[in-house]
């Protein structure tokens, strides 16, 4: 399998002057991790574990203290071939312009001719099942999930080769969790982006991924085929979190994590 | 205990009365933990609301009974009403946060229970709560949403009520203290006469912490089971519906 992504010893620490003593604290602790071409990879963790500062990383809207990222994707002008969906994804749209003309300007900066710019548009809707009714609708006009799905339209517009969607399904109610997570296999199938799924979520990350990754105060603590992981986890953090999401922990498990 | 014989709840408008909910009949017992599982936009929500008159009369008109003590809030004076809610029947609504008043410390609400200081100190013990002395300096906008709903379970189960009512209960917070709610719950209705009704969409939460659930669909509640005995009827239905 050919790597996309290869992160070798990667860390990312903080300074702050408290009282004119220099604290440094380590967000990213020493991760290594590949990613292959055209799969689903989930990161799992609380919240603070370090997930959205790797994804930041990634991209490189922040530069890393020490290590590498090696990008292995085709060089463009323009677009950065990694996207990301942020998790309050609303507000990349801009509210008062029609979701057609925000979808059909980043498809523009792909330089491709301008015949072909229909026809691209309308594979990116098909793709992500925007109705046809909503796309002369403006930012401010849809809801929540509709505007996710704006995002995602807006993001897949500019060909990424790398997607990374940090807590996707935290604007959804249950209904729609499902719908979502085919959307998201869709897209990876059919545009043959691969993906990286930031979730806190197991749940979640057991139905859409392939591979999956636990982040535990910045250092991964378990990687590994999602069903064998979760089925059979064998770091205590692991296994803290599924018990956590099954509601089984007793009060001092609870605890003994708090402290 | 408490005795729920709904005939209708509907909304009004301009144009004519839409309902909202029909037929809903059920008594809350004591030592158990109800709960209604239902998506959103069901009327879960209006259902609680509605067993304290907590819906606004110019709005929804409610048509029924609702018997606390063998008497029908119905008939009972404001006041009376005022001495149920807040001794006998706690509500934590969705988003605590804004139960508080944003002006006041949130010691003011404690100041009532100063009799029981050990008792304040392990619950907020319990609930990863600041120490008290730091936390009554604290303003209802300094803490978190998850905060504020641990703060207004504290606070109500220092009332010592009879019947707590939470409304998604597990919304917005982390499942470490999603759990942490589910033992305190059952620890709860452990002891003398009291009993939880919660509303909520989280399917495992509801699992694991009912004694008895009904569904909410269709305008209409079905009957409370067993916790066992209703997803064995009802598990096909509720993924199906993706619930």
């Amino acid at each position: 399998m050919e790597t996309i992504l290869s992160i070798k010893n990667l860390f990312y620490k903080v300074k702050s002057t408290n009282f004119l003593v220099n604290k440094e604290k380590t967000i990213i602790d020493d991760i290594t991790v590949d990613v292959d071409k055209g799969e689903i990879i989930g990161i799992a963790g609380e919240s603070g574990s370090g997930k959205t500062t790797l994804a930041k990383l990634i991209t490189g809207i922040i530069t890393p203290t020490s290590g590498s990222i090696k990008l292995n994707t085709k060089e463009k002008k323009k677009c950065n071939p990694i996207q990301i969906l942020f998790q309050n994804n609303g507000q990349i749209l801009n509210p008062h312009r029609k979701i057609d003309d925000i979808v059909e300007e980043a498809i523009k900066l792909r330089e491709i001719p301008s015949d072909e710019i229909a026809n691209e548009k309308e594979k990116i809707f098909s793709a992500i099942n925007f109705p046809e009714q909503y796309r002369k609708n403006k930012g401010f006009q849809l809801s929540g999930g509709q505007q996710q799905r704006a995002a995602l339209a807006r993001l897949i517009a500019v060909k990424p080769e790398i997607l990374i969607l940090d807590e996707p399904f935290s604007a959804q109610d249950y209904e729609s969790l499902e719908n979502l997570s085919a959307l998201f296999k869709k897209i990876n199938i059919d545009l043959g982006i691969t993906l990286i799924c930031i979730s806190h979520d197991l749940n979640v990350l057991r139905e859409l991924c392939n591979r999956v990754v636990i982040i535990y105060r910045g250092k991964i603590v378990e990687i590994g085929n999602t069903k064998e992981v979760l089925s059979n986890p064998k770091h205590p953090y692991t296994q803290y979190l599924i018990k956590s999401e099954n509601y089984d922990l007793t009060h001092k498990e609870l605890m003994d994590r708090a402290e | 205990m408490l005795k729920i014989d709904i005939l209708n709840i509907s909304i009004k408008s301009p144009t004519g009365e839409n309902t909202l909910l029909k037929n809903i009949k059920f008594e809350l017992e004591k030592n158990k933990i109800f709960t209604i599982l239902g998506k959103n936009g069901t009327g879960k929500s209006t259902l609680i609301k509605s067993i304290m008159k907590l819906l606004d009369p110019n709005t929804y008109s409610i048509d029924g009974s609702i018997l606390w003590n063998n008497k029908d809030i119905n008939n009972l004076k404001y006041e009376d009403i005022i001495e149920i809610r807040s001794r006998y029947v706690k509500y934590i609504f969705q988003h605590p946060v804004n139960s508080f008043d944003h002006l006041k410390r949130l010691g003011y609400y404690f100041k009532r229970f100063t009799v029981n200081e050990n008792e304040i100190s392990d619950l907020l013990d319990y609930f990863f709560l600041p120490i008290k002395e730091k936390l009554f300096k604290m303003y209802p906008y300094e803490v978190s949403g998850g905060m504020a709903q641990r703060i207004s379970l504290v606070l109500a189960l220092l009332t010592k009520p009879k019947i707590l009512i939470l409304d998604e209960p597990t919304s917005g917070i982390d499942s470490a203290i999603a759990n942490l709610m589910l033992l305190k719950l059952k620890e709860f209705v452990k002891n003398d006469e009291q009993a939880v009704l919660l509303v909520t969409q989280d399917i495992m939460f509801a699992k694991k912490i009912s004694d008895k659930i009904a569904l909410l669909k269709d305008f209409t509640l079905t009957e409370f089971m067993n916790t066992n005995e209703f997803f064995n009827k009802h598990l096909t239905e509720l993924i199906t519906e993706g619930i």
